[in-house]
């Protein structure tokens, strides 16, 4: 079921960019479908995954390296199916009253939304690393897309390319990560692997560290988490689809899937536990200093994000529990407070909180929606978001949770706690900031918005309060997932635990939080007065600059652009490195010189020494020359002298193809040759000409004498051998043809790949050339009649209906005097 | 006028048609009639020599890669006897889609035989007795070859294309500007001097 289900995905993804051509935004309830499709497949399938039986399932894609697409629904699985789907359609039927029908590419946005969605399906379900990995880098694609979805401007796109550039830059260590652990793990099926963890392997730190980095860029952690405040330039649906429900949930979801299996392993609770309370505080910090809606939610969501990490990888029985918990939570609250936003931005046309007053008067529905969100991200009772905060609470009590030390545990408590109240802190500013009647700021005039476009994010904040009042519909899939991990006595979601510790830190985080609502004047002076901490933001830019910077200055040294000194490089390196061991190797006698039949004679046919005599002369002539005409036919004459040779020897195939190849050289180069000057710019007899000659004179030596040694030295049986009798079978008697066209056709294919591609090099670089010459162009004053003038040619040089210039002007005499013959 | 035996021949005399196919403005110097006789004359039996080479090439010397060279040839001693424009004239398609067409071929050959179930570029063989040519064998080898042949005709005309006639044009476009500044600046000193009579 679920590769169809995928499948779907991708067919409603080819099919809704003709739809909003018909429909409009409405199209986006059709991509709905396949979302809400999943979701109630996964609901219909839940008791039987809840009762221990996940669906799995598997379609063949690469047999021989041991990948293959299999799938796998378990609690955790089904959780995130219901965050991505379940939240998904509610959020693309949103989009449908969001956006204008005349929305600039409307269609390229509803269909990567669909494979967006369609591959984030894939990630939570997959159970091979690969699949995974190919499901992984498929949202980062498309999150590409749609953060870069204004393609007009320019901050859109950095920050389109900030996203891709982090999440996918750290997706390849992770990819590294895979394939050890597939390794050494000697599977690549994820379940297998957590059900038997290679222990012993002292590869495993090493590649947890590298997965654990991926999954970190995914879910935005300090430090890597400036990327998702950048994202909030797509449009606001977006948002909250990949940035609070879905996308920056596949780190976590990585770390939960693989935590059962991993989280005794050394440096991963260590890791997990730090980098996530570095971004739960770091997050809140900077969200209670934001005016903007949205960034404010932006970085409430990188808090959230480190508070899922942190409970993902604790490894404990009760932070499971409190994770699933908290993720449906998340997904709920953060869901319904985006799209709260935007209805905001759609209405009034702003979202920073200084400029918005009164607007819990007008839209008192939506009003009560965001505040019952902002509660559950608070962690007020009956919502979600409580339940699932106690539960974390309870799970880094000391001495609750196996595995953790004392002292870290405690340490952990008091992040959590100062965290909490943080995000107290914001949620109440939050509410204030958008809802609020402020005095200082005058009122604006806006539509109310439609019911139905309110809807959504009512029914979200429902489901939030729904789930928190009756836990236990929530806490079968908590108690499933966490079942996984060692527990003397599960732990169940509930609103009432008794008086537990967890429950006074409750209070206590309230009575905080709202001493620093209250107090929120002296918090912001506060905030102002700290100085700032050097933004991530600015090691990222470092970071490109400097790669750009060493990319440049390494195109620099290399590519001066001399061909003298390019040959000149290579020459000097044949005989600094095997030349002078090959020296070496001849004056110690560790090289025995052929002997016998191989041994040197002077000629097998006197006519090769008339040839040789000619080629010296002819060689030696070239070099004194220094005009380029004569010696450009005075090396062909070399080279056709070659050609004897190779006559004299019994190939005339070669002898056939070089003859040939040199009279086209000889040809070309004469076109070439008109545009440069007339002799060498080298003095005749100076210096330099000197060494060029004797490097080259020693380079030709080498070569030679290595020829002569290397085919004495052989070893093994010639290749070749066969090569006569099977020529016969493959049907030709030319057996050099044969061997070109049957027996290594694929060589001959790699050339004429190159051929094609060194034709299409030349002609480019030509062309380029040129259109650096017209854009240098200074404007004429008379375009008219410039244009009308110019002998443009097409852009191959010579398409066939090029227009003769228009007789008269500038044309040769001869020209014209042909044009009046005719 | 009307002087006979100093005007170009008239009545029967008069040729019918060019030698070349376009108005001849060769490539280097002066136009030279010897040439253009020659390339008419030549190009056709290098062609065909080409093609015989290419066909041959599986039991005798030659094989795609020289008949392409050999093909080649044919159009660059067109280019010099007539110019870019003879060039253009002559080409049965853009060197682009040459290679393009050429480097299809080759995949083809290589590619058809894994649809059979063999290992990529396995060689077929076809031998027929047709009535005129006798025993004829065919290879698919063959195929590959004229995809070597088209390849190496297109790289060497987008090679003449770009460096000859492109440089050619360039140095026409070059004059032509020159010309027109020099009637602009005729046409400036003119106007100049009218309105210095006025």
């Amino acid at each position: 079921m679920l590769p169809f289900l995928i499948a779907i995905h991708a067919a409603v993804a080819v099919l809704v960019p003709p739809l909003t051509r018909v429909m409009g935004a409405r199209a986006f309830l059709v991509a709905s479908l396949p979302l809400a499709a999943s979701a109630v497949w996964a609901l219909s399938a839940a008791p039987a995954i809840v009762g221990g039986r996940p669906a799995a399932a598997s379609v063949p894609w690469v047999p021989s390296l041991g990948i293959s697409l299999d799938f796998r629904v378990d609690a955790l699985s089904l959780a995130m199916i219901l965050l991505v789907s379940g939240i998904g359609a509610v959020i693309f039927c949103y989009s449908a009253g969001y956006f204008r029908d005349d929305e600039r590419a409307l269609g390229r946005l509803a269909s990567v939304l669909v494979v967006f969605a369609g591959s984030m399906l894939g990630v939570v379900t997959a159970d091979n690393l690969f699949a995974l990995y190919v499901f992984w880098e498929l949202t980062s694609v498309s999150s590409f897309l749609l953060v870069g979805h204004d393609d007009r401007k320019e901050n859109a796109r950095r920050a389109a390319t900030q996203a891709l550039v982090t999440t996918a830059g750290f997706g390849l260590p992770m990819l590294v990560g895979f394939i050890i652990l597939g390794t050494i793990g000697g599977t690549y099926r994820i379940s297998e692997l957590v059900a038997a963890p290679p222990l012993d392997s002292p590869w495993l730190p090493l590649a947890l560290i590298l997965i654990l980095a991926g999954a970190f860029a995914k879910s935005a952690q300090v430090p890597l988490h400036y990327w998702l405040p950048g994202a909030m330039v797509a449009p606001t649906p977006v948002s909250g689809y990949l940035h609070a429900a879905a996308m920056v949930k596949g780190g976590v979801y990585l770390i939960a899937r693989l935590s059962p299996g991993f989280a005794e392993v050394e440096p991963w609770r260590w890791l997990v536990l730090g980098f996530g309370l570095a971004t739960m505080l770091i997050g809140g910090w900077r969200a209670l200093r934001q005016d903007d809606l949205k960034l404010l939610l932006a970085f409430g969501t990188v808090s959230q994000l480190g508070f899922l990490t942190l409970l993902a990888g604790a490894g404990t029985h009760t932070a499971a529990a409190a994770l699933i918990a908290m993720l449906l939570a998340h997904g709920l609250f953060k869901a319904t407070l985006f799209l709260t936003v935007g209805i905001i931005d759609h209405q009034t046309g702003i979202r920073s909180i200084s400029g918005l007053s009164g607007l819990g008067r007008r839209m008192p529905v939506l009003a009560a929606a965001a505040g019952l969100a902002a509660a559950s991200m608070a962690g007020l009772p009956p919502l979600l978001g409580f339940v699932g905060k106690e539960a974390a609470l309870e799970a880094f009590v000391p001495g609750h949770a196996p595995g953790v030390p004392a002292a870290a545990s405690v340490a952990v408590l008091i992040g959590l706690v100062a965290a909490s109240v943080l995000t107290f802190a914001y949620s109440a500013r939050f509410l204030w900031g958008a809802f609020a009647d402020k005095p200082t700021v005058s009122e604006r005039r806006f539509p109310l918005p439609s019911a139905a476009f309110t809807a959504a994010p009512v029914l979200l904040s429902g489901a939030g309060l729904v789930l928190g009042a009756a836990p236990f519909l929530a806490d079968p899939l908590a108690a499933a997932y966490a079942a996984g991990y060692p527990h003397e006595k599960p732990y169940h979601l509930a609103l009432w635990h008794g008086l537990t510790p967890a429950l006074g830190l409750s209070v206590l985080v309230v009575a905080l939080g709202v001493l620093m609502f209250v107090g929120r004047s002296a918090v912001a002076r506060f905030q102002k007065a700290v100085p700032r901490s050097p933004e991530a933001d600015l090691g990222y830019h470092l970071f490109v600059h400097s790669s750009y910077a060493a990319a440049l200055s390494v195109t620099r040294r290399l590519q001066t652009g001399s061909l003298p000194v390019y040959l000149g490089i290579i020459l000097a390196t044949l005989l600094a490195l095997p030349g002078v061991r090959l020296l070496v190797a001849l004056v110690r006698g560790d090289l025995a010189l052929p002997t016998g039949d191989e041994s040197f004679r002077l000629w097998d046919n006197p006519l090769e020494l008339v040839v040789a005599v000619t080629l010296v002369v002819t060689a030696v002539a070239t070099v004194r020359e220094h005009r380029r005409f004569p010696a450009l036919i005075i090396i062909s004459a070399l080279g056709f002298g070659t050609a004897g040779l190779f006559v004299l020897h019994g190939a005339p195939d070669l002898a056939l193809t070089l003859v040939l190849v040199e009279t086209l050289t000889t040809i070309i180069l004469v076109f070439v040759l008109r545009r440069l000057p007339a002799t060498f710019h080298t003095r005749p007899n100076g210096w330099g000409k000197r060494m060029t000659v004797l490097m080259c004179t020693a380079a030709g030596t080498f070569i030679a004498v290595t020829l002569w040694l290397a085919t004495a030295a052989r070893t093994a049986p010639p290749v070749s051998g066969g090569y006569a009798e099977h020529a016969e079978g493959a049907g030709g008697g030319n057996l050099v043809n044969v061997i070109l066209a049957d027996f290594r056709a694929l060589d001959t294919f790699g050339e004429i790949v190159v051929l094609a591609t060194a034709a299409v090099a030349v002609a480019s670089l030509v062309l380029l050339n040129r259109r650096d010459r017209v854009v240098n162009e200074p404007e004429e004053d008379e375009p008219a009649e410039d244009e009308q003038g110019r002998d443009e040619p097409g852009p191959d040089g010579q398409g066939a209906g090029e227009p003769l210039p228009a007789g008269g002007v500038g044309q040769p005499a001869g020209g014209a005097q042909t044009e009046g013959r005719r | 006028m009307g002087v006979r035996g100093t005007g170009p021949p008239e009545g029967w005399e008069a040729p019918k048609e060019r030698w070349l196919s376009t108005v001849v403005r060769p490539a280097f110097g002066p136009r030279s009639l010897l040439l253009e006789v020659a390339a008419r004359l030549l190009i056709p039996a290098i062609l065909m020599l080409s093609v015989f080479l290419l066909v041959s090439g599986h039991d005798r010397p030659g094989g795609g890669f020289a008949g392409g060279l050999v093909a080649s040839m044919a159009y660059v001693l067109r280019y010099i006897a007539g110019g870019r424009h003879e060039l253009a004239a002559g080409l049965p398609m853009r060197p682009n889609g040459l290679l393009a067409l050429g480097l299809l071929l080759a995949c083809a050959t290589a590619g058809l035989p894994l649809l059979f179930g063999k290992p990529v570029l396995d060689t077929a063989k076809l031998e027929l007795v047709l009535p005129v040519f006798g025993e004829v064998k065919l290879l698919s080898a063959l195929v590959f070859e004229v995809g070597v042949f088209l390849v190496v005709v297109g790289l060497v005309l987008s090679v003449v294309a770009a460096l000859g006639a492109r440089m050619e044009a360039e140095e026409a476009e070059a004059r032509q500007e020159q010309e027109i500044d020099q009637a602009r600046r005729e046409r400036r000193r003119l106007r100049a001097e009218k309105e210095g009579h006025e």
